[in-house]
């Protein structure tokens, strides 16, 4: 079914779409790292709808398959493949930013972006 | 001796595996950390150029269509590699022991950032897989912010945040180009993905092909923190360790220029790529130096001066000529040392009065004489001094920018290597050379003997590649033919 | 004497741009020189158009010199434009994405 990947394609673009506006318009940081890893998913989700094939078997060649009807009918196994190793690293990043959040609620005691990750330059000159 | 290649990449990856492992033990980490970080440089010279392919999955032979398929995951080194994975890991030494003679107990977490990063870049460059390369871009963004966020200076946390949010955005972005890439060629080889251009079985005018170029672009701009991302680049350099942020500089400039020639290789055939190139590095060369010479930090200058040299490398690539791609690359080389000496001198200033603005320092030149003259050779040697090594591969920018037929470019890259020098005057007379104010005090006089060692050696590249460029250019020179064919 | 007043009126200006702490004649010259710099660097940029259209390239260059001249001074107003606050960072790189984005995928074989 050609829809099955068009939906997905759709589905990968409204993704990106919504965290790029999360990005600017949202202040709370947890729902801005949210809708940021929104981004990262529609592109993990892009390159597994490449791999889509209508009407296609699972790409494990059994010893009883003809090797011909084998590479015509299987889905292209190499998107899978990637997209395991992109998902996890972004859970990785997902990680080490929730941590820094966690460090600089503590400092600020407010999740707000703006007070929180505002420009520091000038406190820090001339502060003593 | 082949089988060295893929070493380059493990040998720094397991060491911080186990340093961070075992960091209780504090002594056998220490000399542990030490023998490898002297082994780093002498690997990439000890072994031979060539390819690796892993699991060994030698290239085959489509009989049909007589074309080259690359099943494995490919690393080919040649001199271009050799040089560069040379230097930074001169670099990364230099830095290390800096770090374990600084501190009497090291941290395990923080040596296995600076060896992940390296290992990181080492792979960046090496690498013929457009997959791998975005897998280290990511752990290499996870391993500059873990460095910044481990300096003791005030709101390094608040930096390295911003650092990842703004990463968050540019890794996927990239991400989805090499999707598109990998949807159009079904390959993430680069050789085969020139391949399948170079033999016209791909429409290139194709508005998919664009994009993906235009997304790729914009993940390259994060990785070389070109505009919009020079003030988040020159933050991370301004709140990150000195000997760490000379680290960070160098690791910039690798994921620039190895992600660059990728993309140079995949897209030169779009004349519109390298307008691009060419526009962000102008922009980044005026933006970059003119907010230089407003700074009261002078890390922050640094950073902001480091971020304006880019523009060079980039400007050198963008010409897209043999000789203008080979002055970028030397620029880039050039920009590796001379930016680390830098950040290592005013560390050893930061170390001796525990002061960054420059309005409340002076008169240091009577205390550290040694530091202040080395500080002076590198800040002539970036704004392209002669007999200096930054003064030959700008004027080799300067020749190639003439020769493509823009003068406006060479008078451009002129006015910013003298803007780059009053920039560099201005913070070395308001440092050094006037009057020390009263409420100054000098901490420490003593600068750590391991940093006043890593800056004679920098210095001794800067003057050796000063006086005798050929010895790297002709290598890169024939790289790049190699690359253009 | 309006030139001669509006330069008067950058330094006055850039005492702001360095406040609080004292202003050492250092950094006055030194964001002079920026201003300059960035005024005819901008200019020289602008003349890259003329592999374009000469006509353009012309008219660009003029009224960028103008428009840059009488807004002096540049150097505060570039500044807040490109601090450290995250939302200023995330909302230019945005913008340049989809401006690249926008360009290559309509406009990027016209070249």
């Amino acid at each position: 079914m050609a829809e099955t990947q068009l939906a997905v394609l759709f589905t990968s673009i409204a993704l990106v779409v919504i965290g790029l506006y999360a990005a600017i318009f949202v202040d709370n940081i947890i729902k801005k790292i949210i809708g940021i890893s929104f981004i990262e998913e529609g592109a993990n989700l892009f390159i597994v709808g490449i791999g889509y094939k209508a009407g296609g078997i699972v790409p494990i060649l059994m010893p009883d398959m003809d090797p011909t009807w084998f590479a015509s009918n299987a889905s292209y196994p190499l998107p899978y493949g990637l997209v395991l190793t992109s998902i996890v690293i972004g859970a990785s990043t997902l990680a080490v930013m929730l941590a820094l959040v966690m460090v600089l609620y503590r400092k600020y005691g407010t999740l707000s972006t703006s007070v929180m990750l505002a420009d520091t330059s000038k406190q820090e000159e001339y502060d003593e | 001796m082949n089988e060295l290649i893929p070493l380059m990449v493990i040998i720094p990856m397991m060491a911080a595996l186990l340093i961070s492992a075992f960091s209780r033990f504090d002594k056998v980490i220490k000399i542990f950390a030490f023998v490898v970080a002297i082994c780093l440089p002498i690997i990439p010279l000890a072994s031979n150029y060539g390819f690796h392919f892993f699991g060994g999955y030698q290239p085959i032979v489509d009989n049909v269509t007589n074309i080259v398929y690359h099943p494995a995951i490919t690393y080919s080194f040649s001199f271009l590699q050799q040089i560069f994975i040379a230097v930074i890991g001169i670099l990364t030494f230099l830095v290390i022991f800096i770090y374990l003679t600084k501190y009497k107990k090291v941290s395990g977490p923080y040596l296995f950032l600076l060896f992940m990063g390296t290992a990181s870049v080492t792979a960046l460059i090496l690498t013929d897989d457009i997959f791998h390369m975005f897998v280290f871009f990511e752990i290499l963004a996870l391993a500059q912010v873990g460095i910044v966020a481990a300096s003791s200076i005030d709101y390094s946390y608040e930096m390295a945040l911003k650092y990842m949010i703004l990463g968050s955005i540019g890794s996927p972005i990239m991400l989805l180009g090499i999707g598109f890439l990998l949807a159009m060629t079904g390959t993430v080889n680069i050789t085969d993905i020139v391949a399948i251009i170079r033999g016209g079985l791909l429409d290139i005018t194709s508005p998919v092909f664009l994009l993906s170029l235009g997304l790729i672009f914009f993940g390259w701009l994060y990785a070389s923190g070109l505009p919009p991302f020079h003030t988040i680049k020159s933050g991370i350099y301004s709140k990150a360790e000195p000997h760490g942020a000379a680290l960070l500089q160098s690791f910039t400039v690798i994921s620039m220029i190895s992600i660059v020639i990728i993309m140079f290789r995949i897209y030169s055939v779009l004349p519109i790529f390298e307008v691009l190139i060419v526009l962000f590095s102008v922009i980044a060369m005026i933006l970059g130096v003119s907010l230089a010479l407003t700074q009261t930090d002078f890390r922050r200058m640094i950073g902001f001066l480091a971020v304006g040299e880019l523009g060079f490398i980039g400007l050198g690539i963008g010409l897209g000529t043999q000789f203008a791609i080979t002055a970028g690359l030397f620029q880039a080389l050039n920009e590796i040392v001379i930016t680390a000496l830098l950040f290592i001198g005013f560390g050893a200033i930061v170390n001796a009065t525990n002061e960054v603005d420059t309005r409340k320092l002076g008169g240091l030149l009577a205390y550290h004489p040694k530091v202040g003259i080395m500080l002076l050779i590198g800040g002539l040697a970036m704004a392209g001094v002669p007999p200096l090594s930054g003064f030959q591969s700008k004027l080799m920018l300067v020749q190639a920018s003439l020769s493509c037929g823009y003068p406006e470019l060479s008078i451009l890259t002129i006015m910013v290597s003298i803007a780059t020098f009053v920039v560099f005057v201005k913070t070395f007379y308001s440092m050094f050379l006037r009057p020390k104010p009263h409420d100054l005090e000098v901490v420490d006089k003593d600068v750590p003997r391991a940093m006043v060692f890593a800056m004679v050696i920098l210095l001794l590249i800067i003057i050796a590649f000063g006086l005798f460029p050929d010895i790297v250019t002709n290598g890169i020179s024939s790289y790049v033919g190699g690359m253009l064919q | 004497m309006k030139l001669y007043d509006q330069i008067f009126y950058v330094v006055k200006k850039f005492k702001e741009l360095f406040s609080p702490g004292p202003v050492t004649n250092a950094d006055v010259s030194g964001s002079i020189t920026a201003e300059i710099f960035l005024i005819v660097s901008l200019v020289i940029a602008s003349l890259l158009l003329r592999h374009v259209s000469i006509l353009l390239a012309g008219l660009v260059t003029f009224i960028l010199a103008i428009v840059l001249i009488s807004n002096i001074p540049l150097i505060p107003k570039f500044k807040i434009e490109q601090e450290d606050s995250l939302e200023k960072m995330l909302f230019y790189a945005i913008i340049v994405l989809a401006l690249v984005v926008v360009f290559l995928y309509w406009g990027g074989t016209l070249v």
